[in-house]
């Protein structure tokens, strides 16, 4: 496998930021209630997280390692200000639904640990596909646990009614249990479990 | 000539000047967009008043017109409910017989506001909008969805001249919220009072 295709597959299964790495574990408990606003912070986080990525690389000849953690929070912040600022002002409708997850990026985990652990070491081209496999790696676990917390939460998917009504009539009900954060934390490991039991550990 | 990247005149060079860069990108781009944003947020204010008084589909793009067309009044109340020039309670009129009212209040994380417009009778809700800064999505952000506002319509809130708690179904899993919603409409109506009452003086 190239070095470049390896640096975005591996990211989703074998050493996945959630269920391997176990970071990024508060916003996946925050925003999987449902499966859009999933897909809407699987996106954000990809994207911040590959041009950081990026832009730390390039810096990092530079920057003084007794700050360098704050340089790479000033670097995130600054890149998550940005383009919220540029959405509201030319896509105030994505700019509203991502509002909520400003402040959740900026903290997140993932971002902050392939700063320290590979853009400081590596050059931008590669730091940039790492963020890129590690953004694509925690959208898959959010989307995972987002489709079982809304599918059996709340009968729909997307917003869409997909539990027929019949079933409903029939006596069926949704589950409360889906939509209250412990869940997602029970749904989370149990993505954990199939996916560490089925990927080789050296 | 290395430098050594690890001493403190460096680190303090390095740690002003990427202040310096960064203050100055974030605050050239906030000036530059802020035209963009204020149309923004008018236009969105304006989508709300239009939704709320039960204006079909509005968009960004025809809602400067369709305010235009739509809204016949707007004013200020004083306490005693009457027109006052500065600093009163704003009231939109929609098509002459649809009041509508902005509300403020407090959602689980942040704040969260809307409007309720009020039919001619000054007791009858036509409609909600309601929208939030940071509510968790899926739950509390929940206030948004047709779904949520659409129960509101048809709604009593005066009866015999005083203001009636307004009731509705709150979102599971969304407890805070729910309550800040309830809060929200309860203190609005209450502040709006001597306005609704006129109408229905003025009905019997």
């Amino acid at each position: 496998m190239s070095n470049a295709k390896k640096l975005i597959i591996e990211p989703l299964r074998k050493t996945n930021p959630v269920t391997v790495l176990v970071l990024g574990i508060c916003s996946c408990l925050a925003v999987t209630a449902q499966l859009k606003p999933a897909l809407v912070m699987g996106a954000s986080v990809t994207v911040v997280t590959a041009f950081s990525n990026l832009i730390i690389s390039l810096l990092r000849k530079g920057i003084p390692s007794r700050i360098r953690i704050i340089v790479q929070l000033v670097v995130v912040a600054t890149l998550v200000i940005l383009i919220d600022q540029f959405l509201k002002a030319f896509a105030y409708d994505i700019s509203k639904q991502l509002s909520v997850y400003v402040g959740l990026i900026i903290t997140n985990c993932i971002i902050m640990g392939r700063l320290e652990a590979f853009a400081l070491s590596h050059g931008p081209w590669e730091s940039f596909l790492d963020g890129l496999g590690n953004g694509l790696g925690y959208s898959l676990i959010l989307v995972i646990v987002a489709f079982f917390r809304e599918l059996f939460g709340s009968g729909t998917l997307l917003g869409y009614q997909v539990i027929p009504q019949s079933f409903y009539e029939a006596g069926y009900q949704n589950n409360g249990l889906m939509i209250l954060p412990p869940m997602a934390l029970i749904v989370i490991g149990i993505v954990m479990w199939i996916n560490n039991s089925k990927t080789e550990t050296k | 000539m290395k430098k050594d990247i690890n001493s403190n005149r460096y680190i303090f060079l390095y740690a002003t000047i990427l202040i310096i860069v960064v203050a100055v990108l974030l605050t050239v781009t906030a000036l530059w967009l802020q035209p963009f944003q204020d149309r923004n947020a008018k236009n969105e204010k304006r989508i709300q008043i239009l939704t709320a008084a039960g204006i079909p589909d509005v968009n960004a793009k025809n809602a400067a017109l369709l305010f235009e067309k739509h809204c016949t009044a707007e004013f200020l109340l004083d306490e005693n409910g009457n027109p006052t020039d500065d600093n009163g309670l704003p009231v939109f009129v929609i098509d002459r017989q649809t009041s509508v009212i902005p509300m403020q209040g407090n959602g689980l994380w942040g704040p969260i506001w809307g409007y309720l417009a009020i039919a001619a009778d000054g007791k009858t809700i036509v409609g909600v909008a309601f929208d939030h800064k940071s509510e968790t999505p899926g739950l509390g952000g929940e206030i948004t969805t047709e779904k949520f506002q659409g129960q509101f319509a048809g709604k009593q809130i005066m009866e015999n001249g005083s203001t009636l708690p307004v009731e509705f179904d709150a979102i599971t899993g969304a407890t805070k919220t729910s309550d800040g919603i309830k809060e929200m409409i309860d203190s609005t109506l209450e502040k709006y009072s001597a306005y609704l009452k006129k109408f229905a003086a003025k009905g019997e």
